[in-house]
């Protein structure tokens, strides 16, 4: 015990010589005096002088408040410390301490009351401050910030033109940084309602509303940083696990992120254009129902309810509610009911009341079938087709009305947009596929013993939903084989000079009406010689075939075909890679292999942006149309006489870029008229399906069009050879060409 | 001035508008040797590569917070008396006291202006 007390003596002894030198302001200092504080806290918990711990107590809070700049007079302090050395004097002594501390603890802000125990218990109280040395507190009390906000805000009027150069840059960063960050935020969001209490998603989304909180201060954007400071609160209940993210926080959250974006829009909008930067939109509402929220009480307090109801008299709430402040566990409800201040029953439906008036706000944000949305995709689709039908109309086109082509033109404008909305309704950006992938490396890797890191550009990418659903089996079973056949073991990758972690790429990019997404590892390559081998010993085929580079990488599509040399859990079992590129034909997209011995290999596969239009090439043959996707289409020429033959058994034959491609007459297949007996009268068109390629003979190319694919209904589903069909500008069907069951048709001819 | 303005100064945010905010304060103030840092991880190394003679952090960010960064600072017997100066939030204010503790040299609640961050270093350096 004496020598606790010795350390205790020194202590104070140190204090109090720094408190002699100790200028408010002198940061640094100030810190050292709080650790030892803390340091006597925590020993004064050992000896039970109820002065001695109150005064340290009292000491630490009032130094906190001159941290923060909310006092600057050290005189009650220095008094307090050589109080707590007088204390600490009778203690070595061994005498009870005789002085009255209360005058004391009252001046440096501590109100202690004894409670039943006899100890003295902290009250909060502020201290008191003589008149005229009271400073401006640097942050409002919450309750007067949370009355301001629920509050309209006036206009600020900070008009664009006044601002420097330097503003306007830092502007621009802030309004791509901020989108950008709270594009972020739905995606943890989901991540969140998987666990809604992981503090590490938790802070991601808080992150956001704090940066951008903190930048507006700065810009003078007092709307965006009022509604981000409410979300931030909000979300720092959450990360004190005072509230559950779920449903109505959720649903402030995302109303939040989009009213925020909305703003930061009107920033852009007001550099592109000038004029007033906080655009005019009322918070308002939304500040009011999130700082509700924080009460975790809804849209109307449950009180107010039952008075409304005349259940219960105001004053029984009001009295309800002082109880409610002692127990905070308890809900109003229950104790109203404890003091028979009403019934039970009244209670439930009130509360049944107050549920109603929470879903009663209406939500910016609407979830929609995605079956109504192809729907309209389809509608206005059938739209552009029917004013296109309407603009080549004889009589309209012959019509010499300027009011006619105005109205015409104008219609064409809204056609157009209206279907680039529509379309864009269904994307999404890849992120979340991509972030799928980050888990899948990494227990990858742990599994394979191998070192490998992912890294991902282009995430905001936006694709088709359908597609991006399609697309995330074929994902996984690429990144398996990278890092399964391209990334080597640490200790191989060493030898080979190269960094013992290995990585892989994830890219997506849009290039002309497709996206691209590229799958990139710094592995050992492709094995030509060993593919060779493994097709060969696989049949797949002859000792005689020669193959280019990228043939010989393709046969790894091919099924059956597989180059691991021992089974393991994640792939070599002949599965995988001929799914992959089944799957990515089905979505119409095509995949290539680029590779490079020893740097790695790279995957890359392109899709169309939407499953709704296609690409394609309007063919005649005869009096009928045909669309071929263009994804399919390798070259079109018109065939010189010596360029044909026939092959006993393989039929008709046609030798392009020294090879023998088979000959497929479109007309025959179709049992149409077509205009060419000879192919050297006609068009061949060489297409590829499946690593295999055909020509189509073919009368006249019409030109590129993009057309809506129309299904053929329910009886003409499953024709062969036609993928669909759709309507030309001129208001005819054409038939959309399915390649593969093309192929087929003309093999069991 | 009361501070030498050409040491090289060390601005930590993960938020680059922030960064860019607080270097022209720093810039107005005749500072010309700035260096960003992303993160705490990213600070560290900066900091093992050159000497610094200010850093200038934020509290929250990713991967490594302003917090943990100083008391690495602090901790390490070659960076522990750079003078450090934490940017915070209004309204945090334990997070001001938490800081303190942990030996900041100062620190300054956003938004503030180039004559507040002045007075601030005249703090600091003594000025």
């Amino acid at each position: 015990m004496s020598e606790l007390i010795g350390k205790i003596g020194s202590e104070i002894e140190k204090i109090a010589l720094e408190v002699v030198t100790l200028e408010n302001g002198d940061i640094p200092a100030m810190g050292d005096v709080m650790n030892r504080l803390c340091f006597l806290e925590e020993k004064a918990g050992e000896i039970k002088e109820g002065a001695f711990n109150n005064l340290v107590s009292a000491l630490k809070g009032y130094l906190e408040k001159l941290i923060l700049s909310e006092l600057d007079d050290m005189g009650p302090f220095e008094e307090g410390i050589e109080k707590l050395q007088s204390i600490h004097r009778a203690m070595v002594n061994e005498e009870p301490f005789r002085g009255d501390i209360h005058p004391l603890l009252k001046k440096l802000g501590f109100n202690s009351k004894p409670n039943d125990k006899g100890e003295e218990v902290q009250e909060e109280a502020t201290p008191e401050i003589a008149e005229g040395e009271e400073k401006e507190p640097q942050t409002e009390s919450t309750d007067a910030k949370e009355e301001s906000a629920a509050e309209s805000f006036e206009e600020s009027s900070q008009e664009t033109q006044e601002l420097s150069e330097e503003d306007r840059q830092i502007l621009q960063d802030f309004v791509v940084e901020s989108l950008e960050n709270l594009g972020t935020i739905e995606v943890s969001l989901i991540d969140l309602e998987q666990d809604p209490t992981d503090a590490e998603t938790i802070n991601a989304i808080f992150r956001p509303f704090h940066t951008i909180k903190g930048v507006s201060g700065f810009l003078n954007l007092d709307k965006i940083n009022k509604l981000a400071h409410s979300a931030e609160n909000l979300l720092d209940k959450a990360r004190n696990g005072e509230i559950r993210v779920e449903g109505m926080v959720i649903d402030l959250i995302l109303e939040s992120v989009d009213m925020l974006k909305k703003m930061i829009e009107g920033v852009q909008d007001a550099l592109e254009t000038g004029g007033p930067l906080d655009a005019g939109i009322d918070i308002g509402p939304l500040v009011k129902r999130i700082n509700d929220a924080h009460s975790g009480e809804g849209d109307k307090p449950l009180g107010e309810i039952l008075v409304n109801k005349g259940a219960v008299a105001k004053e029984d709430v009001e009295e309800g509610l002082s109880k409610q402040k002692e127990e905070p566990d308890k809900k109003i409800g229950g104790i109203l009911v404890e003091e028979k201040k009403t019934g039970s029953k009244e209670v439930i439906s009130a509360l049944r009341e107050q549920k109603r008036y929470n879903r009663r706000h209406i939500d910016l944000q609407v979830k929609v079938d995605t079956k109504k949305l192809d729907n309209l995709v389809d509608l206005t689709g059938e739209l552009v087709i029917s004013q296109a039908m309407l603009r080549q109309n004889e009589w309209v086109r012959n019509a010499n009305d300027q009011k006619l082509f105005h109205t015409l033109n104008q219609l064409n404008q809204i056609t157009s947009s209206l279907q680039r909305t529509a379309m864009s309704l269904r994307m999404i950006p890849i992120k979340s596929t991509f972030q799928k992938m980050v888990r899948l490396v990494r227990d990858l890797a742990k599994n394979s013993g191998k070192e490998v890191g992912l890294e991902m550009s282009g995430e905001e990418t936006e694709i088709d939903r359908n597609v991006v659903d399609e697309l995330y089996e074929p994902m996984v079973h690429m990144i398996r084989n990278a890092v399964d056949h391209g990334i080597e073991m640490p200790d191989e990758r060493e030898k080979a000079g190269k960094d013992r972690k290995g990585t892989i790429f994830l890219k997506a990019y849009h290039r002309g009406g497709n996206i691209i997404i590229e799958i990139k590892d710094n592995g050992r390559g492709l094995d030509k010689a060993r593919i060779l081998e493994k097709a060969r010993s696989s049949n797949l085929i002859t000792d005689e075939d020669q193959l280019t580079e990228s043939e010989i990488y393709n046969l790894i599509f091919r099924p059956g075909f597989s180059t691991a040399q021992k089974v393991t859990d994640i792939s070599g079992r002949g599965v995988g890679m001929d799914v992959v590129k089944r799957a990515i034909e089905k979505l119409r997209g095509r995949v290539e292999i680029n590779s490079i011995p020893g740097e790695g290999s790279t995957f890359v596969i392109s899709l169309p942006l939407t499953l709704a239009i296609i690409e394609g090439m309007v063919v005649r043959v005869g009096k009928e149309r045909y669309i071929i996707p263009a994804l399919a289409i390798l070259e079109s020429f018109r065939p010189q006489k010596d360029q044909y033959s026939t092959v006993e058994g393989k039929g008709e034959l046609i030798l392009s870029r020294g090879r023998l491609i088979p000959l497929i007459r479109l007309d025959r297949v179709f049992g149409v008229q077509g205009d060419s007996v000879h192919p050297w009268d006609g068009l061949v068109v060489a297409v590829e399906s499946d690593g295999e390629q055909r020509c189509l003979l073919l009368d006249e190319l019409l030109g590129k069009e993009e057309v809506v694919i129309k299904s053929l209904g329910e009886s003409l589903k499953h024709t062969k050879g036609i993928a669909g069909g759709a309507i030309m500008g001129d208001g005819r069907v054409g038939l959309i060409l399915d390649i593969s069951g093309l192929f087929e048709i003309a093999q069991m001819n | 001035m009361s501070f030498d303005t050409s040491m090289k100064v060390l601005v930590v945010d993960d938020f680059a508008t922030m960064r860019r905010i607080v270097k022209g304060v720093l810039k107005q103030l005749g500072f010309s040797d700035i260096v960003e840092a992303e993160d705490g991880n990213i600070a560290l190394e900066e900091l093992k590569k050159e000497k610094f003679g200010l850093i200038v952090s934020d509290w929250n960010m990713p991967n490594m917070t302003g917090l943990d960064l100083l008391k690495a600072v602090r901790g390490d017997a070659n960076l522990k008396d750079i003078p450090f100066i934490m940017v915070t939030a209004e309204g945090q204010k334990e997070n001001v006291v938490e800081a303190v503790k942990s030996g900041v040299s100062n620190y300054i609640v956003k938004p503030f202006t180039p004559e507040t961050f002045s007075e601030k270093l005249q703090k600091v350096f003594g000025g």
